[in-house]
């Protein structure tokens, strides 16, 4: 197809909006009349039992309406499902105990904000504190303080896996390296915090929702059954604009459930806002996690086998679609290699910190840590370079369609065509002289390389992984990546789109217009996409939403198909008023043309008014009007067999990364000096949205690699609550970056797109810490945790500096 | 977080233990105290007014003077609760005569903070701490050798 519109690097249509202060958030919506507002009580206490809440002086308060506390929440509610067997209640507010620092323990509802937080202060609660665990090893001890009574322990989810044969694998290693790799508990920092506004009608017993949630809708089932009405009951509707998320916002969705039970107790629609220390203290994050990871080496550099065990900290409450992050990467657990035997375990533990979730990456930072950081130190061991031994494994473009050992088939690819293009960007060779002569002169410059498979597109079925293959056969099968689009023409010819993608700054809507500009030529500009989600009107499915870099996969697939069928409509209309069939037909800028006599033609307008003002005159068959929707999933997405194989996710694509730095010995400083990045994500469907996603995931791995940490004390109190305290990378600490790209379409997907997005936030972790431990190696330094704070690195270059003077 | 330190009292070993012993001496060399309510013996109740960085508010809390040794020494525990979140304190206070009828007062203490008030003023703590203990015992000094003048 000679493409017009998709591919071309079309400006965004939201950014007029965005860029002259016409955006509509959540916060500028006012939905309803008499609209209060709530604002929060939470918790100082990481781990303590609540003996009293006292709630009459502030129910006195000028301008209170009411407060909720969690005998409510129990009366009203019912604990969250979560896809796992631990049984352990989660509720949208505190019940007999606070499990961890800021979680919501009351809700005072006033005439407005300032009220609302003065009566927080007159609300007395009685604590009783306990001991708390916030370190993942020792939430596994048997003395460990347990924060679920009825679980037992801290454990919510273990599973283990073997796939090919691990045991000969690592029998006949000629080496084994292995090494124990600490994630830290980090977040993303959305501009726009969480926004709800709840308003329930007894007369109809329903609820409806305003939020910046964005999916997945699965959610939308779990808040259904919390709230204990029909899913037809819960009406959410999803403001224009989001404020950024990036995995984030989908925690929103428990507030939206508490502040459903605070408007029907309350019996008013009520506002809440989510402050930034409410946000940083309580929101979501991802997972910390710890890998003991073990590779089988040939002495050529071969990786033959792998055996890993992750354990997540899924924070205080296992909260779906937790523990999803211990899965999400569980197809592509070999990375970009052709590693034929693995084993693994897996457990989410519970600890006293906030609970986790969906984040940019999801999981992919936490896997590829320690994978390419061990295929790093297998060099290091074997005397080989760094790059010998990923181009050594790096799975052939001949075996594409590549079935990883856990069942992943990733669809298309060329990586070592990627990753020569990437070595000669980063004039590989020349920057290891460079580096060797700056040693000489006692400077430490180090180059790191990644190379990463980048699944898009989850296949619901994966998170079903967390269950045994005989528990997963009680129940419905899960799978698919289900997305719906409608694409229709009003009377006049005027065309819109509608969504379900419920985008948070993608730029869905420029790619829908492009996309339905191109299929039925006409031009983007021109066409309306409404983008704002809402239950009862958009066609969605459980897989809706904006998570998992699915709209380049699917989303993007929904809109093509449902405007291919009214292109198909239009030309079926157009050939009988032609009298020619409608493969003689092309549909070019506005109208329909034979091809092979161009002055036989009709305008765009005629048809669609024929469908319109005179359904008579339509050939036989045919339906009035032009309203077309389409589902889209991918036949691969299936569910997970009784092997525990499963594809989870639709396409994957690639990105290797070089990056050079150069570390001050005397400061632990690292700098970058440049960030090569190539990406293969199939077609570009648009290459400045792509360019732009990739900046942006870059500057939050970049935030993981190098600043971010959600920091608790050994107590379990909270450290990380302001920005001041939680460094977040801004535009002065974004190094130099060159992008680059290579095309392999996928062969799933109709315009041959693959996701792209979070490439780099997994990616950029490792290969910083890849090219400091580069640097830093004259002192045999290991790099097995993040962020590479100054401090760290220069505690780990004085920890080695006097152990060597104890050698000498 | 704990710390310890000293001050030299040019007052006798009796004259400070009745000073620090006294709660409307201890209500004036507590910032932020207005005044100090007993609830039991050697337990009072007091609203503390204290900003640490950013998180300023007010604090219910108990101090409680227990293991006293007469002329010797007792622990001061202080536990504060309010909208910025919790304070735990204990303070350990011992005098030891000096020559020429002046004391060595010496202090050691841990305290812990919860909520609002680690979460986001943890980095400007232990520089808060410092502040309160050394202008607590910079107005104790004032207190027993003022006495000492007029006396």
């Amino acid at each position: 197809m000679n493409k017009q519109h998709i591919g071309k690097p079309m400006a965004r249509v939201e950014d007029a909006r965005l860029t002259s202060g016409q955006g509509s958030f959540i916060e500028d919506m006012n939905p309803l009349p008499n609209i209060h507002h709530a604002a929060i009580l939470r918790s100082p206490y990481p781990h303590a039992r609540i003996k009293a809440i006292r709630t009459e002086q502030a129910e006195q308060m000028p301008g209170v309406k009411g407060i909720v506390t969690g005998k409510d929440v129990v009366e009203l509610t019912h604990p969250f499902p979560v896809g796992v067997t631990a049984p352990v209640k989660y509720y949208s507010l505190a019940v007999d105990k606070v499990r961890y620092v800021g979680e919501p323990v009351a809700v005072v509802v006033a005439k407005n904000r300032y009220l609302a937080e003065d009566a927080l202060e007159r609300i007395e609660v009685e604590y009783e504190p306990l001991p708390a665990v916030v370190d993942i090893e020792t939430s596994l001890l048997a003395d460990s303080p347990i924060l679920h009574d009825e679980v037992g322990s801290n454990i919510a989810n273990h599973r283990t896996f073997s796939y090919g044969d691990p045991d000969k694998a690592f029998r006949e290693a000629e080496l084994v390296v292995k090494h124990k790799f600490m994630f830290p508990k980090y977040s993303a920092t959305p501009v726009e915090t969480y926004g709800v506004i709840a308003h329930y009608q007894s007369s109809s017993d329903s609820l409806t929702i305003w939020s910046n949630f964005h999916g997945p809708f699965t959610l939308q089932s779990v808040m259904a059954a919390a709230l204990r009405i029909n899913s037809n009951q819960l009406r959410i509707m999803i403001p224009k604009d989001v404020g950024g998320s990036y995995g984030i916002k989908s925690g929103v969705y428990p507030y939206m459930v508490l502040m459903g039970v605070v408007s029907k107790k309350v019996g008013l629609p009520v506002k809440w806002i989510e402050d930034r220390q409410e946000h940083l203290m309580a929101s979501s994050s991802g997972t910390d996690r710890v890998t003991w990871i073990e590779a089988a080496v040939k002495r050529d550099g071969t990786v033959t086998g792998l055996r890993m065990k992750m354990v997540d900290s899924v924070g205080a409450y296992v909260r779906a679609p937790e523990p999803a992050c211990l899965y999400r990467t569980h197809s592509n657990s070999t990375g970009a290699y052709r590693i034929e035997h693995l084993a693994m375990e897996t457990i989410a533990v519970m600890t006293n910190k906030s609970p986790t979730g969906l984040i940019r990456g999801y999981g992919g930072q936490q896997m590829y840590f320690p994978l390419e950081r061990i295929m790093h130190m297998v060099a290091t061991k074997l005397g080989l370079d760094p790059a010998e031994v990923l181009r050594r494994n790096l799975i052939a473009k001949e075996e594409f369609p590549y079935q990883t050992p856990s069942g992943g088939i990733y669809d298309s690819g060329d990586y070592r065509q990627a990753f020569e293009k990437l070595m000669s960007m980063a004039k590989y060779e020349e920057f290891r002289e460079r580096q060797a002569k700056a040693r000489q002169e006692g400077r430490y410059l180090g180059i790191g390389l990644a190379c990463i498979v980048e699944p898009s597109g989850s296949n619901m079925g994966y998170i079903t992984v967390a269950l045994t293959p005989e528990e997963r056969g009680r129940s419905l099968p899960k799978s698919g990546c289900a997305e719906g689009a409608t694409v229709s023409i009003d009377p006049m010819g005027g065309i819109s789109v509608r969504i379900s993608t419920a985008p948070t700054g993608q730029g869905h809507e420029t790619v829908s217009a492009q996309i339905v500009g191109e299929v039925l030529g006409v031009d983007p500009r021109t066409v309306k996409v409404i983008a704002e989600m809402d239950t009862l009107t958009s066609p969605w499915s459980v897989a809706s939403g904006s998570y998992s870099s699915r709209f380049g996969p699917i989303g993007s697939s929904a809109v093509y198909q449902a405007a291919g069928k009214v292109r198909e409509k239009l030309l079926r209309i157009a050939a009988d008023q032609l009298g020619r069939s409608p493969d003689e037909l092309v549909m070019e800028t506005g109208k329909v043309v034979v091809r092979d006599d161009p002055t036989k033609q009709i305008s765009l307008k005629r048809l669609v008014g024929s469908a319109h003002w005179n359904p008579q005159g339509l050939p036989a068959g045919t339906e009035p009007g032009i309203h077309e929707t389409a589902f889209y999933t991918i036949p691969t997405a299936l569910p997970p067999d009784e092997n525990d194989l499963i594809n989870g996710s639709a396409t994957y694509g690639f990105v290797a990364d070089a990056v050079t730095v150069e570390v001050d010995p005397a400061t632990g400083d690292v700098q970058i000096l440049d960030y090569f990045t190539i990406h293969d994500a199939g077609v570009l469907l648009n290459p400045l949205i792509a360019d732009g996603q990739i900046m942006g995931g870059l500057a939050h791995g970049l935030g993981g690699a190098l600043y971010e940490e959600l920091a608790y004390d050994k107590n379990g109190q909270f450290l990380a609550g302001s920005f001041m305290d939680y460094l977040c990378p801004t535009a002065t600490e974004i190094p130099k970056v060159t992008i680059a790209h290579i095309e392999t379409p996928s062969p799933l997907t109709p315009l041959g797109a693959k996701g792209l997005g979070e490439g780099n936030t997994m990616s950029a972790p490792v290969v910083i810490a890849n090219a400091v431990a580069d640097a830093i190696s004259p002192y045999g330094v290991t790099i097995d945790t993040l962020p590479l704070s100054p401090n760290r690195i220069w505690s780990w270059i004085q920890q080695a500096k006097s152990k060597e003077e104890e050698l000498v | 977080m704990n710390g310890n330190g000293s001050v030299e009292l040019n007052a006798s070993v009796e004259q400070v233990w009745a000073k620090i012993l006294d709660p409307e001496v201890l209500a004036e060399c507590i910032m932020g105290c207005k005044e100090l309510v007993l609830l039991e013996d050697g337990k009072y109740r007091a609203d503390l007014a204290v900003g640490v960085a950013a998180v300023k508010g007010k604090y219910d809390a108990t101090i409680q003077l227990t293991d006293v040794e007469e002329l010797k020494s007792y622990k001061l525990i202080v536990r504060g609760e309010g909208a910025p979140g919790f304070v735990e304190a204990e303070g350990l206070i011992e005098l030891i005569p000096a020559e020429e009828g002046t004391t060595t007062l010496t202090y050691a203490y841990q305290a812990e903070v919860g909520g609002k008030v680690a979460s986001i003023g943890q980095r400007m703590l232990g520089g808060v701490a410092k502040l309160l203990i050394s202008d607590f015992f910079k107005k104790m000094k004032k207190q027993v050798e003022n006495e000492q003048k007029t006396a």
